[in-house]
């Protein structure tokens, strides 16, 4: 009962301000989550536009697909689907997240219509360190995924980064995160697929 | 006006020149180094970093003087650092959904705001110790000092870099026909210790011509 006494006469003023800055903090992100959430669209949107030149309009093919993280925890992304000026599909968007180095790593990564080429990817968020782990914001890391075979990606320390094939050469001092890119593609390409090919969206022979 | 508001009035004034020369945070107590190095390459981010602690170091003095009274001594670290992340949160997330390219720009060093010691330091030496309007008044001496420092020191390093400031272009560039090769160091770390080198040099040379005067 001492002991009880003792902590809350210590840390009552530590408890309450806590629980009015949590509020004021719940407060500021329900005033604000509608425009960030838009902010973030409209980013996911010009990043996709810039990897599939064709498309001129990108619409939700499969909402709130369910996937797995690389930690088994389940979220859900929306798969879109890149239209080109014939309104024909040219490829298929979306967004995939994993841990780097210092914190979590966002990326949109886009796909040909037949799920067969990666198209390239771009960052949404990353907090990785900058110089180093930043560099995966960079043409010449992220140049390596343009038209390498949707299938595992393999990280190697050193190598010809302009070559492309399934081997992506890391970035120096930046291994963390240059594998965390890596990863979350691989995680998510494989995922990505089986719902496209479940949905019908594309056939198992591509 | 009587002797003792007059007196207070030069204690306000006194507090809120502090910030700005004679104890600046950055060349004077060199204090939050971490993002004058980092976000000086051009001066929208420096200026949005500066208006950011502004408005953390408000917030929080506010907060810690108003409570001082009721602050047990032990946990007064752990009352500042809670303060302080929440106002940070806040102006995180109001640049995240105003000014998203600015924020993206500046990536981690917004929510590093939560370790910058300036704002520590005023909470420790000034907020838990004084009343509301001394620390107000504390808070902006300190944070336009802050931001006034980050501001010159960003526009040194863009008009060099680049022959721009705030990104309309002052200087004619070679690569355009003009005299002016950008210095490509500038933009880079090394270029962001050469110019805090240089700048804290100048302000001591100055500092000890106004002691020996």
């Amino acid at each position: 009962m001492f002991k009880i006494k003792h902590f809350i006469q210590q840390s009552w003023l530590l408890i309450v301000v806590s629980f009015f800055f949590g509020l004021l903090i719940a407060a500021a992100n329900a005033a604000w989550q509608d425009k960030i959430q838009q902010n973030e669209e409209g980013k996911f949107e010009t990043i996709a536009r810039e990897l599939l030149t064709e498309a001129v309009s990108f619409e939700t093919a499969i909402e709130k697909a369910e996937v797995q993280s690389a930690k088994g925890k389940k979220i859900n992304i929306d798969i879109k689907k890149a239209i080109a000026a014939d309104r024909k599909c040219v490829g298929w968007a979306f967004s995939c997240e994993g841990s780097g180095f210092a914190d979590k790593i966002k990326i949109v990564l886009t796909v040909d219509a037949g799920l067969e080429k990666i198209m390239g990817f771009g960052v949404l968020l990353s907090n990785e360190t900058p110089g180093f782990g930043d560099q995966i914001k960079l043409p010449y890391y992220r140049n390596q995924f343009l038209g390498v075979p949707a299938e595992q990606l393999k990280l190697a320390k050193t190598g010809n980064s302009k070559v492309i094939d399934s081997e992506i050469v890391a970035i120096s001092g930046a291994t963390v995160s240059s594998e965390a890119v890596v990863k979350i593609i691989n995680h998510y390409v494989e995922q990505v697929k089986k719902q496209l090919q479940n949905k019908g969206l594309v056939t198992n022979d591509k | 006006m009587t002797n003792n508001s007059k007196a207070e009035a030069g204690i306000y004034k006194e507090t809120l020149i502090r910030g700005l020369w004679r104890e600046n945070p950055v060349f004077r107590l060199l204090l939050g180094m971490c993002p004058t190095l980092a976000v000086t390459i051009a001066v929208k981010p420096a200026l949005t970093m500066g208006l950011s602690v502004v408005f953390v170091l408000v917030c929080s003095n506010i907060v810690v003087s108003l409570i001082r009274n009721l602050l047990k001594p032990h946990l007064r670290i752990l009352m500042f650092t809670v303060t302080i992340a929440t106002f940070v949160t806040i102006a995180d997330l109001f640049l995240k959904a105003f000014v998203p390219e600015m924020s993206a720009r500046l990536g981690p060093y917004v929510p590093l705001i939560i370790v910058n010691c300036i704002i520590i330091c005023r909470a420790e030496t000034c907020a838990s110790k004084n009343s509301l309007g001394i620390s107000i008044i504390d808070a902006l001496g300190m944070g336009a000092g802050f931001t006034v420092t980050l501001c010159v020191l960003a526009s040194i390093r863009e008009i060099l870099s680049t022959g721009a400031i705030f990104e309309i272009p002052i200087l004619n560039l070679q690569s355009q026909g003009g005299w002016f090769v950008p210095w490509a160091a500038m933009s880079m770390p090394v270029g962001a210790f050469i110019t805090l080198g240089l700048m804290l040099g100048l302000v001591n040379a100055v500092t000890k011509k106004q002691a020996k005067g």
